[in-house]
């Protein structure tokens, strides 16, 4: 089956949220359509879901293993070779403390950074179906999908004003 | 017909277009002004700091008290240039939206980890064995170093990653604008930025939590620096508030040197629609603040010494406050608290653009008294062993090395800041942006507001 990728720009944003609005109407699945901005608008201004992705696991996902490293290592050590002195416990936890927060501190950064390489889904060879005048402040609205609801988020562009449409080559 | 009251100092609206904004910010990357009597300046001072610092290597570790003023140079670059961007992920955290125009001025300041991570290698040989005095490392391996290196660099890294993250959109605006190899550089950099709700959102949560993160490195880092670099070194000093006041004195810099670059970038870098009253108003009320704690913290810790009069702990006065190092502990607390109390408390001080950009500069010059004060007398310790101060060692002046050491990192770190400012917009082009389409002008009964839309 063959996916189109059709993307009407839009001059202004209201335009952009009818046009949106306008494909939902027509059919197009939700999950094909895809709003390009310059600026961050408030979520749902397009009437599109909350985005979906995680990255609020990897910095905890970090943290517990960079915790889980920084225990294992100070109280490792210490239990492999234990130092009796004057009666104290062989565990000298305010010691450990500084390390154990190092470690949570470094393994959170390091998933916190992977998580957003990994969330953007960088690095990223090509740039795909994209115009420069997003940058410019019009407003674009993708669709990807296959041929009978692309050709019919065409019509819906034409008549809600889209400035511009074009269209990536296709792909099988 | 009725009279408008527009109410006094109000918060003021942005007067330029999305369009505007966008044109004058990329032209500044995309055609940067010829600057090369600032970058030359810039670009010898770094040379003779790096020539200082070689000529210190050179002379070897032996003679521990003549890398002092490194060591407070850099505990002052740590409070500074690395507590700058604290206002950026603290502003941003709290979702104000006075920040926007200011953000992006104070990230750029983590290129100053590329200059303070290696400071800080070069410092390390400076610390004397632990055995045999007091840390808090006990005998741990590889302690302190390896674990105060990975702290740092990762600090630097943090700072790095988030003007990278924040920048990125930017990066996308100005290769859609750009031609030949700036657009090729500016698509490398964007990594393939097209403005999807997913792309923002990863954006926006993604700088929460990277500053976030980057404000525990931080108070990370001032915690170790001043206990290994400082306490530690001292016999006799103890105290559980002092890596407290380094990062209380890390807010208070990172709130002046905010200022600092506020102002000359309004003054010199044509930034003036910009930076407004409501931003030095807003700095200048935590500048405030800070500067009481700074008094509470320093009270809080020499009352206790002070007040126990156990001959160790009047040594450590002796040592830090009222003997060999009085001049530069007089001219922090006159610089770091009394002035900015003095003035700040004042409201036609306090609102108003030079009033808040003075003190500021007197806190900086305040706080790197009170860093020499106290890792130059550290320094000058000579033997490390038991608990007490045995004898107050003279005051240490600084020589030509250490002035060329001082000018010239400051230089070079004012080097690569200039040139990052010239790759990367110094105004967050995407976060104005989102401010002007969030904030109107309204009228509500005699009065003119600004209404500003916070999006969840």
């Amino acid at each position: 089956m063959t996916i189109r990728h059709l993307l009407g720009l839009y001059p202004d944003a209201e335009r952009a949220a009818n046009g949106a609005d306008a494909l939902r109407q027509a059919g197009v699945p939700q999950s094909s359509i895809e709003v390009l901005t310059d600026t961050p608008y408030p979520e749902g201004a397009f009437g599109e879901p909350p985005a979906q992705h995680r990255l609020f696991v990897f910095p905890f996902i970090g943290a517990a293993c960079g915790f889980a490293v920084g225990l294992l290592l100070t109280a490792g050590t210490q239990l492999a070779y234990p130092m009796p002195t004057g009666g104290k416990p062989i565990l000298s936890v305010p010691a450990m403390i500084i390390i154990m927060y190092e470690g949570t501190m470094l393994g959170a950064i390091i998933m916190t950074v992977l998580g957003i390489i990994f969330e953007s889904r960088l690095p990223r060879a090509r740039l795909g179906t994209y115009d420069p005048r997003i940058s410019e402040g019009y407003v674009g609205v993708l669709v990807v999908d296959e041929d009978p609801v692309v050709g019919r988020a065409e019509q819906v562009f034409r008549q809600s004003g889209a400035e511009v449409i074009r269209e990536r080559e296709p792909e099988d | 017909m009725s009279e408008i009251h527009v109410p006094h100092r109000h918060p003021t609206l942005l007067r330029l277009t999305s369009a505007a904004v966008r044109r004058e910010l990329l032209d500044r990357v995309l055609a940067p002004a010829a600057t090369p009597l600032l970058l030359g300046v810039f670009a010898a001072l770094a040379i003779i700091g790096v020539i200082g610092l070689a000529l210190r290597v050179a002379g070897g570790y032996e003679n521990r008290v003549a890398w002092g003023y490194t060591a407070a140079l850099l505990a002052w670059l740590f409070m500074t240039v690395h507590g700058a961007p604290l206002a950026a992920a603290g502003l941003r955290f709290v979702k104000a939206d006075w920040r926007r125009p200011i953000v992006r001025i104070v990230e750029l300041c983590t290129v100053g980890g590329l200059v303070t991570f290696p400071l800080f290698l070069l410092l390390l040989p400076t610390l004397p064995p632990r055995q045999g005095r007091a840390n808090i490392w006990f005998d741990w391996p590889g302690a302190p170093g390896a674990y105060e290196a990975v702290a740092v660099l990762f600090l630097a890294l943090t700072g790095l990653a988030m003007l990278a993250l924040s920048a990125r959109p930017d990066f996308a605006a100005a290769r859609d604008a750009a031609t030949g190899a700036a657009r090729r550089r500016y698509a490398f950099l964007a990594g393939g930025w097209r403005g999807t709700p997913r792309e923002w959102d990863v954006l926006r949560r993604g700088l929460v939590l990277l500053g976030a993160l980057y404000i525990f490195a931080l108070a990370f880092v001032q915690f170790l620096y001043p206990i290994d670099f400082g306490l530690s070194l001292i016999p006799g000093w103890i105290s559980a508030i002092f890596p407290a006041f380094a990062m209380l004195t890390t807010l208070q810099c990172a709130a002046a040197s905010t200022l600092i670059a506020l102002y000359l970038w309004r003054r010199f870098g044509g930034l003036s629609d910009y930076l407004r009253l409501d931003h030095f108003w807003g700095l200048a009320k935590i500048l405030l603040a800070t500067s009481l704690l700074w008094f509470y913290f320093w009270w809080a810790d020499f009352l206790t010494l002070w007040y126990g009069r156990k001959p160790p702990e009047l040594a450590v006065l002796q040592l830090l406050v009222v003997g060999p190092y009085f001049v530069p502990f007089a001219l922090a607390f006159l610089l770091s608290f009394v002035v900015p109390f003095g003035s700040l408390i004042w409201n036609r001080v306090r609102i108003s653009i030079a009033g808040p950009v003075v003190v500021a500069l007197s806190v900086l010059l305040g706080n790197f008294f009170n860093t020499v004060r106290i890792y130059v007398a550290a320094y000058s310790v000579a033997g490390m062993g038991g608990h007490a101060l045995e004898q107050v060692p003279p005051a240490h002046p600084p020589d030509v090395i250490d002035a060329m050491i001082v000018v010239g990192v400051i230089g070079l770190i004012a080097l690569l800041y200039t040139i990052a400012s010239r790759v990367i917009p110094p105004v967050s082009i995407w976060e104005v942006n989102e401010g002007l389409m969030l904030r109107r002008p309204a009228h509500y009964l005699k009065g003119e507001y600004i209404v500003v839309g916070k999006p969840t």
